[in-house]
């Protein structure tokens, strides 16, 4: 299927527009398209529904961004917005920064500053820099995503044992795991929308050296692209992307993986405009499940990760369903 | 130095610690079509990769008698094209869309392909026939239709020196005469076309060739010197003979019950 | 006829005695226990080692007082005192086998969703399950507890911990009744409903509680529905307040505008979340947190 990229972009913002009138009529009543003009009811959708729905797509898009990046740096169709350490730094971020509440009144207004979105934040970028610094610069792919491996395992490690020894912030650091789009305030919005623009910018800008890439190294420096400086500002797009999403969402499965899959099943097309789309495509996912979560059990909620995890998952699989049909054909 | 299009004075180049190239001086002259042959692990790749600037090198290389590493990287990428082997990737995009990028060295920042981009873009399919399936993705195509989008990507960025290594991979032999044709229609333009063959037939109809073994040039000389002929029956053991039909030369395996009866 | 009429005299006495050891079960000698999983351990009399993998256990055998006879317990038991110096075992996904084999116990207790009963019955342990989540299972288990222990009168104790539960509902002033409280034991935000143990206490002290018995122990729920049901008391652990004020749309709910907000220390949250014999105190907590902030009103 070979749709123009017009078309597709087309598609997505209306759904998006379509999602973001479904995200403020549900919530913890179930779907109500009934809006009355109670003052709580107003406040609930003002102040409540529209910046979670904004800044569930904001969330879903930056992921997009940055599983694209991801994919067309390392030429691999399974790369996400958590490689190069970054899941794993944000994770130990979060943990410390709860460990360390209440254990020292200088430690808990630092911490207060902080809060667990800065901390959360700071673990990103920090893993991101460590793989960096174990992979002695951005000069050979492989070792980056080795580096990247490496220092996801031992972050980890260093997390477990944290909750071990500090068992109550378990549940929160298990919340956390699987997505939290619960809070997201105008603030969290107004920083994502910063974020987005930004990462953007400066990853479409580095567009026709992705594409570049697509062609191997060698041809790639052929055609007069700096590898090494293309690379340092993409993995600084990826962090600052992946770190502002994980820091006000937690860390949802999929979304950077299925959302550039899903524009190049539809259409083939250039970095510059895969990137606009796999944002646009990530945000649909995301305000989709975040519906999902708050809509199938209101006014329970399922954690957002599960759900992205199920779409994501199945719609992999029948693309690889698809994919082996058309070969045995 | 003496209006060569490259010239060379290489006195190491290393792989992972392992030295494949020694004390290489080299000139190659413009609007030429030289041939680099030699056997198997003779470093040929890695000699058309050191010249390209695409490997770090130890010694000195001019660009049409500029140092490599003074030009600017856009400058150098108008001036010097390259197609290697094995191009894997980019099998999302259109073979338009591939061979688009070979324009990336002409093309501002950002900017839109112009309309010379378009006519380049025309003319180098139309050269390989590949226009008419333009709008394929890569990875429907063929290996042979597949390297002629690539080697169409390297004629769009419309250079004066173009490298290629071994770029008859999975191309039969009526597309390795159009290849032949390209190449020859390049010279004839005044650029200089710099080739990876282990197919010594068609290097044997280059303009001069380079002969390699261990690391080092045995001989450059003109394809249809005998001296080239000598140097190459040295290199591959005297297990070939060159003979001539229908004025062309031809590299023949030679066995003990092959002597026969052409002159 | 001399002779029959004393062996007669001797076979009654005889007879009597012969009932009398019959009817008296292995009490004083043995001991058998029914444990939540339906299975029987039997010991020839009563443990005198003990293994507890579970603060609230814990509590319960010091409390019915056998404290003297715990040799270790799980890395979360911490009160009484004493139990502070004893060897710890682990928690319940990752007690130490070796450990607890090492130290020879005659008894291990344990709750169900720890994965060491197979293991140790394996080894020839014998180890005790037993569930403790509501009120009615603090009961049932201080009486098991104390048939293991060969306690005369554990239900006693029992009696001693539900009257100070009922002095705490009865200490509070009317206008401390009723009111509507939101009981959060987590920021994701997860919530104790009226099902879970924290939400028996408050029931039994007169409180409403936001999450209907309905929706589970410890639902998560969407914050939206904090802000609709405007509580009139927030109760929450000290490390988790963190951001409640900056929650989108909080700002208006009845107890962040009055500022009726409890915040309970570690240990304080300790005693209101074990289903344990500290359960009166742990309502004591609630009531005097009800107490102040309907005082404030």
């Amino acid at each position: 299927m070979n749709q123009k990229p017009a078309v597709v972009l087309t598609l997505l913002l209306l759904a998006s527009l379509a999602l973001l009138a479904l995200g403020v009529s549900v919530g913890s009543t179930g779907l109500d398209w009934s809006h009355d003009s109670s003052e709580m009811a107003h406040q609930i959708l003002w102040q409540i529904r529209l910046p979670r729905s904004l800044g569930a797509w904001l969330a879903g898009a930056l992921l997009g961004l940055s599983g694209a990046v991801a994919q067309g740096l390392f030429r691999n169709p399974l790369a996400d917005p958590y490689l190069l350490g970054s899941s794993a730094g944000a994770g130990l971020g979060v943990a410390l920064s709860m460990a360390l509440i209440g254990t020292s009144v200088g430690a808990n207004l630092w911490l207060q500053r902080l809060g667990l979105t800065g901390a959360a934040f700071a673990g990103t970028v920090g893993g991101v820099l460590l793989t960096l610094l174990l992979a002695r610069g951005v000069e050979h792919t492989l070792r980056l995503l080795l580096a990247g491996v490496v220092v996801g395992v031992v972050l980890a490690a260093i997390t477990s044992l944290l909750m071990l020894m500090q068992p109550d912030i378990m549940r929160t650091m298990q919340s956390f795991m699987l997505g939290a789009t619960g809070f997201l305030s105008w603030s969290s919005v107004v920083i994502m929308s910063v974020a987005l623009c930004l990462s953007l910018l400066v990853a479409l800008g580095a567009s026709r050296a992705l594409d570049a890439l697509s062609l191997g190294d060698a041809t790639a420096r052929s055609l007069g692209v700096r590898l090494s400086l293309v690379r340092v500002v993409l993995i600084a797009a990826f962090a600052l992307a992946t770190g502002t999403a994980v820091a006000q969402a937690g860390m949802i499965a999929f979304v950077g993986l299925v959302a550039p899959h899903l524009v190049r099943n539809y259409c083939s097309t250039t970095h510059g405009k895969l990137l606009l789309l796999s944002s646009c495509s990530g945000g649909v996912l995301l305000l989709g499940a975040d519906i999902l979560a708050r809509g199938l059990l209101a006014p329970q909620e399922l954690p957002v990760g599960i759900i992205t995890a199920i779409i994501g998952g199945s719609y992999l699989l029948w693309l690889m369903h698809r994919a082996t049909r058309r070969r045995q054909a | 130095m003496n209006g060569a299009a490259l010239s060379t004075r290489l006195r190491s180049v290393r792989l992972q610690d392992f030295e494949v190239l020694h004390d290489i001086e080299l000139q190659l002259q413009p609007a030429r079509w030289t041939a680099i042959v030699g056997p198997n692990g003779a470093g040929k790749s890695t000699l058309l990769r050191a010249l390209a600037g695409l490997i770090p090198a130890d010694g000195e290389i001019l660009l049409l008698g500029k140092p490599l590493h003074d030009w600017a990287p856009k400058q150098r990428a108008r001036t010097l094209a390259w197609l290697g082997q094995n191009e894997t990737g980019a099998d999302d995009l259109t073979a338009h869309d591939v061979v688009m990028l070979g324009r990336l060295p002409h093309q501002a920042w950002l900017a839109a392909p112009s309309d010379a981009d378009a006519q380049a873009v025309r003319d180098a399919m139309a050269q390989t026939q590949s226009w008419d399936w333009r709008q394929r993705r890569l990875s429907t195509l063929s290996g042979g239709e597949r390297q002629r989008v690539l080697l169409a990507r390297a004629l769009a960025v419309q250079a004066s020196v173009l490298m290629m290594d071994e770029p008859l991979a999975h191309l039969d032999p009526p597309h390795q005469a159009d290849w032949i044709d390209i190449v020859r229609k390049l010279v004839a333009r005044g650029q200089t076309v710099i080739s990876v063959l282990h197919e010594l037939n068609i290097a044997l109809q280059a303009n001069v060739l380079v002969v390699m073994a261990k690391g080092q040039v045995l001989h450059q000389g003109l394809a249809s010197d005998a001296a080239t002929h000598r140097a190459l029956q040295q290199v591959f053991d005297h297990r070939l003979r060159i003979a001539q039909l229908d004025g062309q030369w031809l590299a023949l395996p030679h066995t003990p019950a092959s002597s026969g009866s052409m002159p | 006829m001399n002779h029959l009429r004393s062996s007669r005299g001797h076979v009654l006495p005889m007879l009597v005695l012969a009932l009398i050891s019959l009817a008296t079960p292995l009490r004083a000698a043995g001991v058998q226990l029914h444990d939540d999983l339906g299975r029987i351990t039997e010991w020839s009399s009563p443990p005198q080692r003990i293994i507890t993998m579970l603060p609230s256990l814990t509590e319960t055998v010091c409390e019915l007082g056998a404290c003297d006879k715990l040799v270790g317990v799980d890395r979360y038991s911490n009160y009484p005192e004493q139990v502070k110096t004893l060897p710890k075992l682990g928690g319940l996904d990752d007690s130490n086998i070796e450990a607890i084999v090492a130290l020879r116990p005659d008894v291990v207790l344990a709750a169900s969703s720890s994965r060491i009963g197979e293991r140790l019955a394996g080894l020839g342990v014998k180890v005790v399950t037993l569930d403790t989540k509501s009120h009615e299972d603090v009961q049932r288990v201080l009486g098991k507890v104390g048939v293991l222990l060969g306690v005369a009168d554990a239900q006693r104790v029992w009696r001693h911990i539900d009257a100070g539960v009922g002095a705490a509902a009865q200490s509070l002033p009317p206008e401390a009744r009723g009111v509507l409280v939101y009981y959060e034991v987590d920021s994701a935000p997860y919530a104790a409903g009226e099902s879970s143990f924290m939400g028996q206490t408050l029931k039994r002290l007169g409180a409403r509680n936001i999450i209907p018995a309905a929706m589970g122990p410890f639902p998560k729920i969407n914050p939206e529905f904090v802000v609709r049901a405007n509580p009139q008391l927030i109760m929450i652990g000290q490390r988790h307040l963190a951001a409640l004020y900056k929650r989108p749309g909080w700002e208006q709910i009845d107890a962040l505008r009055k500022q009726h907000v409890c915040i309970f220390s570690p240990e304080e949250s300790d005693v209101l979340t074990r289903p344990g014999p500290r359960m009166a105190q742990g309502a004591q907590i609630m009531a005097s947190c009800l107490r102040t902030m309907s005082a404030a009103r």
